[in-house]
């Protein structure tokens, strides 16, 4: 048992890693610089398409738990929700954004994804 | 043992930091001339040391500070 | 000149210890009515957040955490000078006097529990299989199967956010009876399942250590964290709209929005 008057703690490491990795660098003012500015749009843009689809992803999840879609239906959204990523996925290559850099830090209000 | 003690210093000061520099009292208004900067909370140790242009060099990005330098 | 502000203290007297914080100044009170200001002068706002000002910073306020109930300020908050620092006394009064009140006599404890988020999906994995009655159509569409996959994916991160919160809700169960105040953060990373912060009375505090060395015995592979004792970081409520965005950072915000509408040529988005 390590301690150091106010922590204890068996595993240092694997709680340095975890927290360091809660404290991503993500940052919270959107860069207005004007040299990169078309970049941070392209961002704010991707981010916000990010957020659509990925609640409509979840809705279309929790109707397919309720069993309240058809079997067209579920073909349908399959395809539109497939359509969706693969263009986003796209577009991410295109950015050269990772999906990590796809979120926003709302402050108080945490991360928005 | 002595890697295992380092790194239970590291967890103190994550632990400390964590608190010092993103919680308690928070005052703002113009009598505050220094505040330490939201963007500095989220660092974390590698970059505690550093002065500001090494922070920038490491980031890879300007460091948009107080208002003024972002303007 | 200017000074360097530690904490807000529950006292108007004078500080007895020979304390010193940053730049080797000595700590002193600055009262106003029943409470009072710890501050030491500094000659120069701090450019860095280095390792000893952090400590330095820490160490005052332990130390007032001895004999005062101490609101914790933010590290490296430099008020312009004594008049400007009782103007701001004057405005929050009320908010110390409250907090002063509600904080007294108690001790913030941090816990923190790792867990193996890999082993655990693993399982979650295995146990769906096996009770798995899913129609598998090999001659199912593209679209079928891309939803299928979500979708198992989708039951197993819910059945694993599930399985997070009966962890907690246990290990919440002991904490909290001897806690006044708890703040739970759930998953804040996927191995970081609880990261917590518990507000508890003076005498309390063995107890609630050993409620954590009890919690400590129980399933394996969970990996713990107790730190404490501290002054209440996590506790202290400012209801003045500046406790949550400071006002510079509120008109960046602004700036920010009308300086996107010019580049993109939008009268309103």
């Amino acid at each position: 048992m390590i301690t150091n008057g106010i922590v204890e703690t068996d595993s240092p490491e694997e709680f340095i890693e975890e927290i360091e990795r809660a404290q991503n660098v993500l940052p919270k003012k959107i860069d207005a610089n004007p040299k990169t500015v078309e970049k941070g749009l392209a961002k704010l843009v991707l981010i916000l398409i990010e957020l659509i689809r990925k609640l409509l992803e979840k809705q279309a999840m929790r109707r397919v738990e309720a069993g309240s879609l058809s079997d067209e239906e579920i073909e349908r959204v399959g395809e539109t929700l497939m359509k969706l990523e693969n263009k986003m996925d796209e577009l991410k290559g295109i950015f050269g954004l990772k999906d990590e850099e796809l979120n926003l830090n709302l402050g108080p209000l945490g991360d928005l994804m | 043992m002595n890697n295992v003690i380092a790194k239970s210093k590291d967890v103190t000061l994550l632990e400390i930091l964590d608190r010092v520099l993103d919680k308690g009292v928070v005052i703002a208004g113009d009598m505050v001339i220094s505040v330490a900067d939201v963007d500095l909370i989220y660092l974390g140790l590698k970059v505690l040391l550093s002065s500001v242009e090494t922070m920038e060099k490491l980031r890879g990005s300007p460091f948009i500070g107080p208002m003024q330098e972002a303007k | 000149m200017k000074l360097y502000l530690y904490g807000i203290i529950d006292s108007s007297d004078q500080i007895t210890d020979s304390i010193y914080g940053l730049e080797g100044s000595g700590v002193y009170n600055i009262p106003f009515r029943d409470i009072g200001a710890v501050v030491s002068q500094i000659s120069q706002p701090i450019q860095d957040v280095t390792e000893s000002a952090v400590l330095e910073h820490e160490a005052v306020v332990e130390k007032l955490m001895a004999n005062f109930a101490v609101l914790p300020v933010r590290f490296q908050t430099i008020i312009d000078g004594r008049d400007s620092l009782l103007s701001m006394m004057q405005s929050y009064y009320k908010d110390f006097k409250d907090n002063l009140r509600r904080l007294h006599n108690k001790l913030e404890f941090g816990i923190k529990v790792i867990w193996p988020a890999d082993k655990i999906k693993e399982n979650i994995i295995k146990t769906f299989r096996n009770g798995k009655q899913g129609k598998v159509e090999s001659d199912s569409s593209l679209s079928k199967k891309f939803i299928k996959e979500k979708f198992d994916k989708y039951k197993i991160d819910k059945e694993f956010e599930a399985k997070a919160e009966r962890f907690i809700k246990v290990m919440d169960i002991f904490f909290s009876r001897f806690a006044a105040e708890k703040k739970l953060e759930k998953l804040k990373t996927k191995n970081l399942l609880l990261d917590a912060v518990y507000l508890v009375e003076k005498d309390k505090q063995n107890d609630f250590r050993e409620a954590f060395e009890h919690i400590k015995s129980g399933p394996p592979g969970l990996k713990y964290l107790f730190s404490g004792p501290w002054p209440a970081y996590n506790f202290v409520v400012l209801s003045k709209k500046s406790g949550l965005l400071k006002d510079s950072e509120q008109t960046v915000l602004f700036d920010k929005v009308t300086q996107c509408q010019a580049l993109v040529g939008a009268d309103s988005i």
